[in-house]
């Protein structure tokens, strides 16, 4: 064998090393996520688990249910959408659009630093000024449900700007140019030819969006109130289940200790879903494009 | 044109902001009256209560609702009645945060973390003080135990410098209250190996007690374990650690095994807003804010 060959199948076992190691990863956070959490569902029972709305790991006999949690999770992330979608969206037409050329140079970077600040930092922000806000204009603790949709709306706008100037750009300008040929506006042909033909990366960017803000732990602990309750209002607080696993962990023995990675086998689940739904769109954007 | 029709694209953004919050000013329930009593100066009582209360396991969450009696026990059972509505925070610089933000607030923290950004309330007309804790007199305070069966080489050693006055000092500087009055330590210079395992609120200071110890009396080594009280008085029933710590009282099964010493005195002050004009609770008035029965300010301000 001469070297050359042999350098080619050595680097060839690099990469293939360099490759397994993501898939390891995954492998080794499933398997130590149903070793630890599987059981502890199974002592406590699947519905006393997901279902059960009352969650006193301290009290004898200790309660596990982690439904307040999971429908927190829920509208938090909802919220999240609900403030962020409207927001990145149109920025991201904006920008792909009627952006003139010097005002792209500020703007871009600007939403790019928003996905470099640290989770952390938007959580103290939060505390320190959206938490107020909230408690002087509706009232209640401040620490909310809204307080919390409002930071995590503002940390998906990276993702959902990105990802959707990027399926912007992508559709071809004859869509544009054969809308205004038929006598449409600018802002029509953006909206109803451009928009609908990139609709599948659109839809790509708010689900990555929505994983981001479903995951999200530091910031929403620090504004959300963390509650275990189901808020009844906007201005009540939730906790959500990154909060509940990172809240208690530190002090967690035993089956309290069980059932908060149990809590993330459940968010798990969550993010396989995401995850497949966004294979889906993919796929399908792909067959119709 | 073109830039006419950039202004459009902000103006649109603009105004689905300014809706998306106007929608969630509508659908908010609880009352818009609080802005408006905002402007006066005083104190409003009017106010709801914001509990702030720490997460299920801490060791300052589980002496505060068993000294308050918020937690109920009944017979085997014990309950946590904590207010649902309570805001939950998971450190003790997370609660001072919140209280110094928010004047209609009310938190718990350890005495040692008290400072001058939130204001203490009297219990039963006692001041939050460590010269109350120590007397006994300040209601809401819980011992720091050690435990052990029988004490010999390096543990006895170490549990004399506990107690000795350099041992106390290091207790004082920590911000809890000390309990002993022994003169200064002489170590008998012992060799080998101890454990000592137990409550997580214990194990701060039991560190920079090791710590201390550790300079003078190199020969010695102490393993420190952390887990919680009923682990660590387990441990050291079945001698599998030498000395057992514990941020409550002992169990009578426990107190029947092994032999005890308060180490030190932990008080716990229940604050306010430096904004409130309240300075005195019962206890009875404690509990009942934070099992939710008294839910705004005027229910325990004349």
């Amino acid at each position: 064998m001469s070297s050359g060959k042999i350098k080619e199948t050595l680097m060839r076992g690099v990469f293939f090393l360099t490759a397994i190691t993501s898939i390891a990863a995954v492998v080794l956070i499933c398997v130590f996520l149903l070793i630890n959490g599987v059981p502890a569902i199974g002592e406590i029972g699947f519905f006393d688990f997901v279902g059960g709305q009352k969650w006193a790991p301290t009290n004898v006999p200790a309660s596990y249910g982690i439904f307040p949690m999971i429908i927190g999770s829920i509208y938090v992330t909802g919220g999240a959408v609900i403030i962020g979608v409207p927001i990145g969206l149109l920025t991201a037409v904006f920008l792909a659009r009627f952006c003139p050329p010097a005002l792209y140079k500020i703007i871009k970077p600007a939403t790019e630093l928003l996905a470099g600040i640290p989770s952390i930092v938007y959580g103290f922000f939060g505390l320190m000024v959206i938490v107020p806000f909230v408690r002087d204009s509706f009232g209640g603790d401040g620490s909310s449900l809204l307080a919390a949709s409002i930071v995590l709306g503002i940390m998906i706008l990276p993702t959902i700007i990105g990802t959707a100037e990027a399926a912007i750009r992508a559709v071809p300008e004859s869509y544009y140019e054969g809308s205004l040929a038929l006598g449409a506006t600018r802002e029509r042909s953006v909206f109803r030819a451009v928009l609908p033909a990139a609709k599948s990366g659109v839809l790509a960017g708010v689900v990555l969006g929505i994983g981001r803000a479903i995951g999200e732990t530091m910031a929403v602990i620090l504004v959300a109130g963390n509650q275990v309750n189901i808020p009844t209002s906007l201005t009540q607080g939730v906790r959500t289940l990154t909060a509940n696993i990172v809240m208690e962990m530190g002090y967690a023995t035993g089956l309290h200790r069980s059932a908060l990675i149990a809590t993330g086998v459940v968010l798990f689940v969550f993010i396989l879903i995401i995850t497949l739904s966004m294979q889906a769109i993919k796929s399908r954007g792909e067959k119709n494009g | 044109m073109k830039k006419s029709s950039g202004i459009l694209a902000i103006t649109t953004a603009a105004f689905i902001l300014t809706s998306a919050f106007a929608g969630c000013g509508g659908s908010s329930t609880s009352g818009s009256s609080a802005s408006s009593d905002r402007q006066s100066g005083a104190f409003d009582t009017a106010k709801t209560i914001s509990v702030i209360t720490r997460e299920s396991g801490s060791g300052t969450r589980d002496a505060f609702v068993e000294l308050t009696g918020v937690l109920e026990k009944n017979g085997e059972n014990e309950s946590d009645n904590t207010y649902s509505g309570a805001v939950t925070v998971n450190s003790t610089e997370a609660v001072i945060t919140n209280v110094k933000g928010n004047d209609a607030a009310v938190g718990y923290i350890s005495l040692g973390s008290l400072n001058d950004s939130v204001k203490s309330v009297n219990v039963d007309g006692v001041e939050a003080t460590a010269d109350n804790v120590k007397s006994g007199d300040y209601k809401i305070s819980r011992p720091f135990n050690i435990a052990y069966k029988e004490l010999k080489g390096v543990a006895e050693d170490f549990v004399d410098f506990i107690l000795s006055s350099d041992g106390q000092a290091v207790v004082t500087k920590e911000g809890y209250v000390s309990t002993s009055e022994n003169p200064a330590f002489k170590s008998k210079m012992p060799n080998g190996k101890i454990t000592v395992s137990g409550s997580s609120s214990v194990s701060p200071v039991m560190e920079k007690l090791v710590e201390a110890y550790k300079a003078i009396n190199s020969g010695a080594e102490i393993e420190l374990l952390t887990t919680d009280s009923s682990s660590g008085m387990a441990a050291a029933m079945e001698g599998t650690c030498d000395i057992g710590m514990a941020s409550r009282e002992l169990k009578d099964e426990e107190a029947d095994a092994l032999k005890s010493t308060v180490i030190a005195k932990d008080g716990i002050a229940v604050i306010v807003n430096n904004s409130n004009t309240v300075s005195d609770l019962t206890l009875e008035q404690i509990k009942s804010i934070f099992t939710g029965e008294t839910t705004e300010w005027s229910g325990v301000i004349e």
